[in-house]
């Protein structure tokens, strides 16, 4: 298989030049790992940010659907990712429902 | 580690010119997996594309590419495997390309049970030039040509290439990236005519103006009338009026295979054998 290195102790990581704001990793990820933040230079305004990686399970779903090659998830074998709690959840509905960011005041459930 | 795509791609071509959230590209992503899973060589593939929103595929990725005019890719593809039975064909065409300005060849192509594989990157739309109705826009939806909605009945490429000849036949949708891999390597490891058409939004074009302007609408629709094979045959007729079955429909490994059909021809002319004749085929008509 074809492989490229993780960034050291890194669940998922991103390739901002590459990504168009298309929203779709953001609205698959189960865990509220990802969130769009706002960037004045892209064309839509937005660009992906990993806003907690340490809930993330290693499902590669954004991996997946991302059609711009702009995120990358590292191997089971070699990280020992989060199970999905329901804060994880709660921050995804949160992020969701705020047209895809994090709101700037979210609030851990607990 | 994670895997690496770079490896497969024209680095300076990149990004793409697809539109943000196109599935194009999670289409050519899941291509480039299953190759990597097939262990081909690079310089053993051969991608060739005509013209359209996918014609782009063929300039992305770093094969041996030819891109070819509109709905032309299989006559291209033709001429190169038969020179190269050892190498592997693929062609990437849009639902415009292949079914409509390039229908004929795509039947043809069936009906040779040539070893090519055909990718039809079927959007429901004429993307590049700007939402007018193609073959398989649905009954009903609104296009740049057809304004007070479509009235043309709708194509189903699958059935077509089925009933045409093709060996293996199959369809995935971009909402299932994994599948979609899967069913690609199949596709390519068969001996023959694989076509394989991908379900793909086009939330920009198609789905502007039928209230799915935004990617994950897009996406949702396309799940709400897809349905696995398995389930599709125990529905209905009337169930299965406005689904479109997913997974292999069709995989006949006996077909002969038309570059082993010309080595015959080239076997002839040689003097290795004598003249071909109907005794050669058990199904002559
Ligand atoms: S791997 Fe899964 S959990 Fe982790 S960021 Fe991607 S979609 Fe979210
Ligand atoms: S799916 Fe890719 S292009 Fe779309 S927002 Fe996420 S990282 Fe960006």
């Amino acid at each position: 298989m074809a492989v490229m290195k993780a960034p050291e102790n890194t669940p998922v990581w991103v390739n901002t030049a590459r990504c168009k704001a298309c929203d779709i990793c953001v609205d698959v990820c189960p865990a509220g790992v990802l969130s769009m933040k706002a960037d004045a230079g892209s064309t839509l305004g937005a660009i992906i940010d990993v806003v907690a990686p340490d809930s993330c399970i290693g499902c590669n779903e954004c991996e997946l659907s991302c059609p711009d090659f702009a995120i990358y998830v590292a191997d089971k074998k070699e990280f020992k990712f989060a199970k999905l709690t329901d804060n994880a959840k709660a921050r995804r509905e949160a992020i969701i429902n705020n047209d895809f960011r994090l709101p700037a005041d979210y609030k851990e459930a607990n | 580690m994670a895997f690496n795509y770079d490896s497969y791609l024209r680095l300076e071509k990149m990004p793409t010119l697809w539109c943000w959230g196109c599935g194009d590209g999670v289409i050519l992503k899941s291509f480039i997996r299953a190759v990597d899973k097939l262990g081909w060589s690079k310089d053993d593939v051969c991608v060739v594309s005509g013209i359209g929103c996918s014609g782009r595929f063929s300039s992305y990725v770093d094969f041996n590419t030819v891109h070819t005019t509109h709905g032309r890719t299989i006559a291209f593809a033709t001429g190169i495997k038969l020179a190269n039975p050892d190498k592997h064909v693929v062609c990437v065409a849009g639902d415009g390309d292949a079914l409509a300005i390039g229908g004929n060849h795509t039947i043809h192509g069936c009906r040779r049970n040539i070893d090519i594989t055909l990718i039809v990157i079927q959007n429901f739309i004429y993307g590049l030039t700007n939402s007018q109705t193609s073959p398989t826009t649905p009954q009903g939806m609104w296009t740049v040509s057809q304004k007070a909605g479509n009235i043309d009945p709708t194509f189903d490429g699958c059935k077509l290439a089925i009933a045409a000849g093709a060996s293996f036949v199959g369809r995935e949708t971009v909402t299932a990236p994994k599948k979609l891999e899967k069913l690609l390597v199949d596709a390519m490891e068969h001996k023959g005519f694989s076509y394989v058409e991908a379900l793909s939004n086009c939330h920009i074009n198609l789905g502007r103006k039928n209230k799915m302007a935004n990617a994950m609408e897009n996406l949702d629709w396309i799940d709400s009338i897809t349905v696995s094979k398995a389930k599709y045959d125990k529905l209905s007729p009337e169930e299965q009026l406005n689904l479109l079955p997913t997974g292999i429909l069709k995989q006949d490994a006996t077909a002969k295979e038309y570059c082993e059909m010309y080595q015959e021809i080239r076997d002839v002319h040689q003097g290795k054998r004598g003249k071909i004749t109907q005794d050669d085929f058990a199904k002559k008509i």
